[in-house]
């Protein structure tokens, strides 16, 4: 069920290059998180009139923690990643659908950038010994969510800094020929997910994208947040990233317009 | 506890703060969250006579103390919403206000007669929104058209008639006459004042639409203008709005002449806002030894 609370900050520190991590203790929203979901922040400036929606890296029920990785892009995040330990944070959560792996056996995850904290999220859930994850940074000063990965991570970077120079795709693709998965998982910048998603379609593998959108509300009631939904008969429709997603089926979405 | 209820137009709410239509769906989600019959009424999100698909995104941008929307009325239409939202809505012990828009006069008159036997309680006209480029607002600009709409729609409405005012004009007082004239039962005010946003990186807009609405906090001062100076010219009850967060925010909208206010951004900001809000006002009550808010109504000490 979805709360709205004042979170206390246990801890507030560098992840990797640009890229903050926020362990909150929120108990109620912990308890009944998935992966895939994400929470809606308020600015602790009482200044900025929208939350910031920022996605689950891991949660803890049983510790009744979450943990956030937030790269500080605007004002927004740069004051929701200067927070200090003790501090509290409004935070309402958990929102949207997850990810779900239903009957797949072998799931591989692709992430970019900051879009690896939800994948990370998915793998503690999914992840098998089949599993697979190909993640992509700017280089490896931004690398992070690899040392206590539950399967085997294929990193690439822009600059060759870390594993291949290349995009997260080459990686991914030339795995898909070597064993074709179940299922694909992917969080990522939009031309990222638009590449994971050509590849899905051609290749016929069911494949589940995580997608961004500017929010008001967060819980579907302002109808800010569209996608375009293509049906197979070519009709389509808006749907909402924060209610009907932010996970959909790569098959309906159209990542361009 | 301070009495906070009113009668709006023959219709009784228990306290005078209402959800702003296309903030607040038609509940459901914020249902989720609380007792809705906690507020005083809903103004459902903007309906029309057939369903519409609204704006391609981006639709939200945030600005100083505010935000942009070009929404553009998405919605199901209005028998959908009649056969599957109003039922529900109906159960939940608050004034359910339709809020309709159109791109003729006669869409808006079918509007009224597909409402009338229905258990809503008001309805709210919409000739103001500034996000559709065939959409209400070509009525809401001129007196003479303002006139003209609200009287042949007062003509088909079996429920109270709330005109909803664009403070995109040279003078919204003479708008609020024009509807006042035309036989509205109330008038509501303001709708979003028309802005754009540049992204600077990328040199394009933010909206797709390029343009939108500008609603929050920043348009709070605009908005108490032009309620003070409407309840100056017409006796119709007002209904206030705009970046309205805190009950001392509704009680300064009281004070210059409104009746009731709308809360739209704020559920946003504080998802929470309206039931806040309600309590805010009663203990702002509490403090100034009013015993019933309609008390503040109009009786803002003026230089
Ligand atoms: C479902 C979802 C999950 C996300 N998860 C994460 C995450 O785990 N870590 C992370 O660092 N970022 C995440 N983001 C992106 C993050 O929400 C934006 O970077 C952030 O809102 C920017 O706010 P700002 O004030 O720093 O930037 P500004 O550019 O100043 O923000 C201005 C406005 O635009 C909105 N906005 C700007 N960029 C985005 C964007 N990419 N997506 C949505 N709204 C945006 C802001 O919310 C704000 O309303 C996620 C976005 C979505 C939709
Ligand atoms: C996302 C969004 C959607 C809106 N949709 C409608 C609408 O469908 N019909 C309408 O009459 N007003 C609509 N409005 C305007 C609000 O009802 C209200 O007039 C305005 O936002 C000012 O109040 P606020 O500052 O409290 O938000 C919308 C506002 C927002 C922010
Ligand atoms: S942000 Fe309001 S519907 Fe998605």
């Amino acid at each position: 069920m979805m709360r709205d609370m004042d979170a206390r900050v246990l801890a507030c520190e560098p992840l990797a290059e640009g890229l903050t991590r926020l362990i909150l203790y929120a108990p109620e929203i912990a308890s009944s998180a998935k992966p895939g979901q994400f929470v809606q922040m308020l600015v602790p400036d009482n200044a900025h009139v929208l939350r910031r929606p920022i996605s689950l890296m891991a949660y803890d029920p049983q510790a009744g923690t979450m943990t956030l990785a937030i790269q500080p892009k605007g004002r927004g995040t740069e004051l929701i990643c200067s927070l200090k330990a003790g501090q509290t944070v409004r935070v309402l959560g958990p929102l949207g659908t997850g990810f779900d792996a239903g009957e797949a056996k072998k799931v591989y995850f692709a992430g970019g950038g900051v879009g690896v904290a939800p994948i990370c999220c998915a793998m503690d859930a999914f992840a098998n010994e089949h599993a697979r994850a190909f993640f992509g940074f700017r280089s490896a000063a931004y690398a992070y969510g690899m040392t206590q990965a539950p399967c085997a991570v294929t990193a690439v970077s822009d600059d060759g800094t870390l594993g291949e120079k290349a995009l997260v795709t080459k990686p991914l693709l030339a795995a898909i020929h070597a064993k074709k998965p179940d299922l694909i998982m992917a969080c990522g910048p939009a031309p990222m997910l638009a590449a994971v998603q050509k590849i899905a379609l051609e290749l016929d593998i069911p494949c589940q994208l995580s997608l961004e959108e500017r929010m008001g509300c967060g819980i579907g009631a302002c109808l800010g947040c569209n996608v375009k939904i293509v049906a197979p008969d070519g009709s389509w429709c808006y749907k909402r990233v924060c209610k009907d997603g932010p996970v959909f089926d790569a098959k309906e979405v159209a990542m361009h317009g | 506890m301070a009495d906070l209820s009113l009668e709006l137009c023959g219709v009784k709410l228990k306290n005078p703060i209402i959800a702003a239509s296309g903030t607040f769906g038609f509940g459901r989600e914020f249902d989720e969250l609380y007792d809705i019959g906690q507020i005083g009424g809903i103004s459902v999100k903007g309906l029309s006579l057939k369903p519409r698909t609204g704006n391609p995104p981006s639709r939200i941008a945030e600005t100083p103390s505010g935000m942009l929307n070009s929404v553009g009325l998405q919605n199901p239409g209005v028998r959908s919403f009649i056969d599957n939202d109003l039922p529900w809505l109906l159960t939940k012990d608050v004034a359910v206000i339709a809020n309709i828009t159109g791109t003729t006069m006669d869409e808006y008159c079918q509007m009224a007669q597909v409402l009338a036997p229905t258990g809503v309680h008001m309805l709210e006209m919409n000739i103001s929104c500034p996000n559709v480029h065939e959409g209400g607002v070509a009525f809401g600009v001129k007196p003479e058209s303002v006139y003209a709409i609200t009287k042949a729609v007062k003509a088909e409405s079996r429920q109270p008639l709330i005109v909803k005012l664009t403070p995109n004009v040279a003078d919204i007082t003479e708008n609020a006459l024009a509807a006042q004239e035309a036989g509205a039962d109330a008038i509501s005010m303001i709708n979003t004042l028309t802005g754009i946003a540049v992204d600077v990186n990328k040199r394009r807009m933010i909206l797709h639409n390029n343009t939108g609405g500008l609603s929050g906090p920043a348009v709070r001062p605009v908005a108490l203008h032009m309620v003070w100076q409407s309840a100056k010219k017409v006796s119709i009850p007002i209904i206030g709005m705009g970046g309205i967060e805190t009950g001392e925010d509704a009680a300064a909208f009281m004070l210059c002449g409104a009746q009731a206010v709308m809360v739209g951004t704020a559920n946003f900001t504080d998802p929470f806002a309206c039931p806040r809000i309600v309590k805010e006002l009663d203990a702002y009550c509490e403090k100034q030894g009013v015993k019933n808010a309609q008390e503040l109504v109009g009786t803002l000490q003026e230089y």
